[in-house]
């Protein structure tokens, strides 16, 4: 452990820095105050020493262990690929490497965060180093650190990126897609439609009358609806759908493979559905209705911004027929802003 | 010419120490794997920081990069980047004498990684009287076509590397792969020193 060259220093006395039983001591002492676990097994993979650490962790007396094959002591290992791993380092006379990333724990030993973590062993780094001595029979040193709190505070992280990353997409009050992914959405789904030469559709809808609803009987109550409709929408479409909040009232489906009658008939079926729902705050029953504009990608549109804006279009008019119904891209006679 | 190039002595009898380490790893691979290993005449050229991180992003299809860094006396050390391809890494459990379901497509590229950098360098340190060290091998995360926005985002302390370039076959288990061995500056002047003892000794 320690550079023997010490063992030829002397003092301004004379005497040496260092003697052979002092660095023993020194040598053994370091090895059993180790946080990490040291094994030693010889060519035939027996134990032929380990430090204070594995005894400790594994509760087990050093005399009932050494001389015995690692795979009768641990008998979780895996055997076959374990042997392999380990032939490699006698072969090769070079080291080997085990990651808790690719493989948790290799041997089932207790960790010193049992309450504070979810993890039943410790997880571990291992390494695996070749070992020559006077002795003609080759060694394999086995390292075992403890990475526990690394593997703990990783998953941690990861969970709250997942966390952050669903929430950037998520629309705070309704729960649905927000306008900022819902967009995303769009463009991958036009990039897909025109690569593929498959159907896309878009509906666009706006609560009739919100503000006045906001009006008689407070936000809250618009919050409510908004909530209440998200959830009644989301009920009645496809997986594939994607549902997003593209403004206050106004909310927008994108319907891959759908042409524009198909579309049209979920459409409809939307409007019906909400203008009978019946939606109670404290206890008053609320009327609410919608409009929608329906478009399908045609051949013409070069940006899927085209398709928005033809639903959009179909939108006004629905609005303009007097509302509380669906109009088609297709049919939108006239300028509805002009 | 910065004091961190090789004179065109120190250029040859690099060339020479690897290609005998070379000579001796692919041997020793050979016997462990049971197959032949084919090693290309290595390229040695002195790379700058961005023009590496040119030189790695270029490299079409890299799947995965696997790093690890070594370390020996005389300061000796650097840092060993292994680029693998799709089409080239089907079969390495395959190779290591592994079954597939034994260890994941990761647990394969580290490990094949790290017997291809250990077995060299120790073989190459053992030419230059050093004994080398090494870290964990890491996977570089990536996906996909990101390699170059991961490398972007690395502020490398270093301006200059030394750059060689072995690249290992196994026709028989159509493998290939990029092994690219980076010693930044210091470590640079260091085995200059050990080059010039060697060349002094002749």
């Amino acid at each position: 452990m320690l550079d023997p060259n010490a063992l030829t220093h002397l003092k301004s006395t004379g005497e040496p820095m260092l003697t052979e039983p002092m660095l023993k001591q020194i040598n053994s002492q370091i090895a059993n105050q180790l946080n990490t676990g040291v094994l030693v097994i010889d060519d035939e993979f027996n134990i032929v020493m380990w430090n204070r650490f594995l005894q400790v962790h594994t509760d087990k007396a050093t005399a009932n262990i050494i001389g015995q094959s690692i795979f009768t002591i641990f008998p979780e290992l895996p055997e076959r690929w374990l042997t392999r791993k380990l032939t490699s380092v006698l072969q090769l006379n070079s080291p080997s490497f085990c990651s808790w990333q690719q493989r948790h724990h290799l041997f089932e030993l207790p960790h010193t965060r049992p309450i504070t973590t979810d993890s039943e062993f410790m997880a571990q780094n291992c390494t695996f180093l070749p070992i020559e001595t006077d002795c003609a029979q080759k060694h394999i040193c086995i390292l075992i650190e403890d990475v526990t709190d690394v593997c703990h505070y990783q998953g941690q992280l990861q969970k709250t990126l997942e966390e952050l990353a669903q929430m950037s997409r998520i629309d705070g009050l309704t729960q649905i897609y927000n306008r900022r992914h819902w967009q995303e959405s769009l463009a991958q789904e036009y990039a897909k439609s025109r690569r593929h030469n498959k159907k896309l559709s878009l509906i666009m809808l706006d609560l009739d009358h919100f503000k006045l609803l906001n009006d008689n009987y407070g936000h809250q109550c618009g919050d409510m609806v908004l909530t209440e409709i998200s959830a009644l929408v989301s009920s009645l479409l496809r997986v594939e759908d994607t549902f997003g909040r593209y403004g206050g009232e106004e909310f927008a489906i994108i319907l891959p493979e759908t042409h524009l009658a198909g579309a049209m008939e979920l459409g409809q079926r939307i409007c019906t559905s909400i203008a009978t729902a019946s939606l109670n705050y404290n206890g008053v029953a609320i009327k609410v209705t919608v409009s929608l504009g329906v478009a399908e990608l045609s051949d013409d549109d070069s940006r899927y911004e085209e398709l928005i804006t033809q639903a959009d279009l179909a939108l006004y008019q629905a609005k303009g027929q007097g509302r509380n119904k669906v109009c088609s891209a297709a049919f939108v006679t006239s300028f509805p802003l002009a | 010419m910065s004091e961190f190039h090789l004179t065109e002595d120190q250029q040859d009898c690099l060339q020479e120490l690897i290609n005998i380490a070379m000579g001796q790893a692919s041997d020793q691979l050979a016997r462990y794997l049971d197959t032949f290993v084919y090693l290309k005449v290595p390229s040695i050229e002195s790379v700058d920081a961005k023009d590496l991180i040119q030189t790695l992003s270029q490299q079409q299809n890299t799947m995965a990069i696997v790093s690890q860094g070594f370390f020996g006396y005389e300061g000796i050390r650097g840092e060993a980047l292994l680029a693998y391809q799709e089409e080239d890494s089907g079969r390495i459990a395959d190779l290591l004498g592994y079954e597939p379901d034994e260890l994941s497509q990761d647990e394969q590229l580290i490990d094949i990684s790290s017997i291809l950098t250990t077995t060299f360098l120790n073989v190459f340190a053992r030419q230059i009287d050093n004994q080398m060290s090494y870290n964990a091998p890491k996977l570089l995360p990536m996906v996909q076509n990101s390699l170059l926005d991961h490398l972007q985002q690395m502020t490398f302390n270093w301006d200059v590397a030394l750059k060689i370039n072995i690249n290992y076959q196994v026709t028989d288990y159509s493998f290939n792969c990029n092994m690219i061995l980076l010693i930044p500056e210091t470590a640079i002047l260091n085995i200059k020193k050990v080059l010039d003892r060697i060349l002094a000794d002749f």
